[in-house]
């Protein structure tokens, strides 16, 4: 009986925290250069229409590709003005939300027409890994599960070893700490910017891409709903590491998971309150978490 | 300065020109391209244009303070008709409309009326009712779950007259109820369907919009378990698991009403559309044969009751 509750829910969370963790990845590889990009909601919409019409093109494969050049490509925008021209993050990022917002939309309509053609894909399947996926309750939950999420399993360590060993890693935490710094030392902190912002960008768009190939199977507009703004909150609460950020992606797909469980056991509660559950966890952590924020000195400058 | 006057005159004398068009504007609370209540509508907007020459104008709306802005908007430049797409739009049609007598200001659900304003009020509970009824039928577990974008009254109502078609031919039926909280996000409708049919629930019947897209995926994965569409005819969404779809005709009823505004006959009134009116009705889906002979004679007998109001359903299943 337990095990019959647990395991979906299990799934559920780690499917529901994939493209959370990877747009809450980018954005923290962009926050350790010392930006805010709340452009990432513009970045991940556009990864899912780019998704949507590449797939459409060439298969899942180049769905993927078309989620992340989708998503730098509209992220170029967001960098553009707040490296090149200087303007302000939290303005520009807004701005790019919007234009993700807006821009995806009507295209989406000039290609299928305004009422949407209702264009399905098949989405890719969960692969099974022999014997890891047999072990009681947290197998199926890890590894019965979609490409993307094997590819996060990769990513997290890899993001971690970056930042922390690499020459690369340091010049963009360098950059993010103290700029001016970071350019006495030899660091061109504008190239820095670039990079980091562009991968952000991929990432936001490779989650809209699980979202459209992985989960959906179509576009919708406004799908991203508010996942970006989600991802934000995920890097604070995962104090700006690699493992902390995963962590905290996972904790608000349980908490996303639970409220769909709690619905669907057909409890008479008002639907709202289970609806308010993940944020009013975010907002409980946020305060036990008070005081021990290590945010990047340079963040936002 | 001397060119803002230039500009404003133009517009003004713009609008002179334009009086005499048929104008009608539309305002949807999500995209048109949803496959549901709001791209029902926009094709009944499509229909007042091609059906009576007007021109048309849309725009998508989110916030009461948007709702407000554009009716205003629409209603300083003169158009005939502006329709509200949406039980929500009621208090916003209340404030405007006055100031703008000549543009006669319509909701989509609700019971809101003034001297320029009406509203259009379906009775979806009926066809909602003949799915409970079909959903039970062919459900094997005897568990049902509805799936809505927020609780609006007339979708609240609808999922209670579908309950109560269930138990009427099955009364150990059990439905399971969830709101997803907003109208877009697919991932959390296909989450939500995942969550219910892990629950055992075999038929699904989703009122969430774009979010409900969602639903029809969740259910295209699943084996043995079907899901039923609402507000447009949804049974090409998903032909092979789709049980059939609770519609609402609205480029009929929009044209109806359109067609009145402009030859000048129309009263403000809740214009009533059930299922005598055929714009209201529960549509199987033609590509499957799950629903025995005999159920699909008592789902006509019913159909038959409501048409001829000889079968009310209760207050709090009404709109």
């Amino acid at each position: 009986m337990m095990e019959l509750l647990l395991v979906p829910f299990m799934e559920a969370a780690v499917r529901t925290a994939t493209p959370l963790a990877f747009a809450a990845l980018g954005e923290l590889v962009a926050e350790r250069s010392g930006v805010i990009n709340l452009g990432l909601e513009g970045a991940i919409i556009a990864g899912c229409l780019g998704a949507l019409v590449a797939a459409g093109l060439g298969g899942p494969l180049l769905g993927f590709v078309g989620g992340l050049a989708a998503g730098a490509g509209i992220t170029a925008v967001f960098a553009y003005f707040v490296i090149s021209l200087r303007t302000d993050q939290i303005l520009a990022g807004t701005a790019v939300t919007m234009l993700g917002l807006g821009l995806t939309g009507a295209i989406y309509r000039g290609l299928y027409g305004s009422g949407g053609a209702g264009l399905v894909l098949s989405t890719i399947a969960p692969i099974a890994i022999p014997g890891l996926s047999a072990i009681p309750l947290v197998g199926p939950a890890l590894f019965r599960q979609t490409v993307p999420t094997y590819a996060l399993y990769l990513m997290v360590p890899l993001i971690a070893w970056w930042l922390r060993n690499t020459h690369a890693g340091l010049a963009l935490r360098a950059t993010g700490e103290h700029h001016e710094a970071a350019e006495a030392a030899g660091i061109a902190p504008r190239r820095v910017r670039w990079g980091a912002l562009l991968f952000a960008g991929a990432l936001g768009g490779l989650c809209g891409a699980t979202l459209v190939l992985a989960q959906v199977g179509t576009f919708s507009e406004g799908m991203s709903a508010g996942r970006g703004f989600i991802a934000i909150a995920i890097v604070v609460l995962g104090r700006w590491s690699a493992f902390g950020t995963a962590l905290a992606a996972l904790g608000f797909g349980a908490a996303f998971a639970l409220q769909y469980l709690f619905q669907a056991l057909g409890w008479s509660l008002p639907y709202q309150l289970f609806i308010a559950l993940p944020y009013v966890l975010t907002l409980a952590l946020l305060a036990l978490l008070r005081g021990r924020a290590t945010a990047p000195a340079g963040l936002g400058s | 300065m001397t060119a803002l006057v230039a500009l404003a005159c133009a517009s003004a004398e713009n609008a002179t020109d334009r009086s005499t068009e048929f104008r009608v504007a539309l305002l949807t609370p999500g995209p048109v391209s949803d496959q549901s209540w709001n791209s029902a509508a926009y094709s009944g907007l499509e229909r007042i244009r091609d059906t009576l020459g007007a021109e048309i104008s849309h725009i998508q709306t989110r916030t009461p303070a948007e709702f407000e802005e554009n009716f205003r908007q629409y209603g300083a430049k003169g158009y005939a008709l502006v329709i509200g797409h949406g039980f929500e739009y009621q208090d916003a049609a209340q404030r405007v409309a006055p100031e703008y007598p000549k543009t006669t200001y319509v909701t989509t659900g609700g019971t809101g009326v003034g001297p320029n304003i009406a509203a259009l009020s379906f009775a979806f509970n009926e066809p909602s009712y003949l799915a409970g009824m079909a959903a039970a039928a062919v459900s094997k577990t005897g568990i049902l779950g509805t799936i809505g974008g927020t609780a609006l009254p007339p979708v609240a109502a609808s999922f209670t007259a579908f309950e109560a078609g269930a138990r009427a031919v099955r009364p150990d039926i059990k439905v399971l109820g969830a709101f997803i909280g907003n109208w877009d996000d697919a991932g959390a409708g296909k989450e939500q369907a995942l969550a219910q049919i892990a629950r055992r629930a075999d038929v699904i019947f989703q009122n969430a919009d774009a979010a409900g897209l969602g639903v029809f995926q969740a259910v295209r994965e699943s084996k043995g378990v079907w899901v039923i569409g609402a507000n447009a005819d949804q049974n090409a969404l998903a032909p092979s698991v789709t049980l059939g779809s609770v519609v609402i005709d609205l480029p009929l009823a929009f044209a109806l009403v359109a067609q009145e505004v402009r030859s000048g006959t129309f009263a403000p009134r809740v214009v009533r559309f059930d299922t005598a009116t055929g714009v209201v009705r529960w549509v199987p889906n033609p590509g499957i044969a799950v629903i025995s002979a005999s159920m699909l004679a008592r789902l006509d007998s019913t159909r038959i009751l409501f048409a001829e109001h000889r079968f009310l359903l209760p207050p709090g299943m009404m709109p």
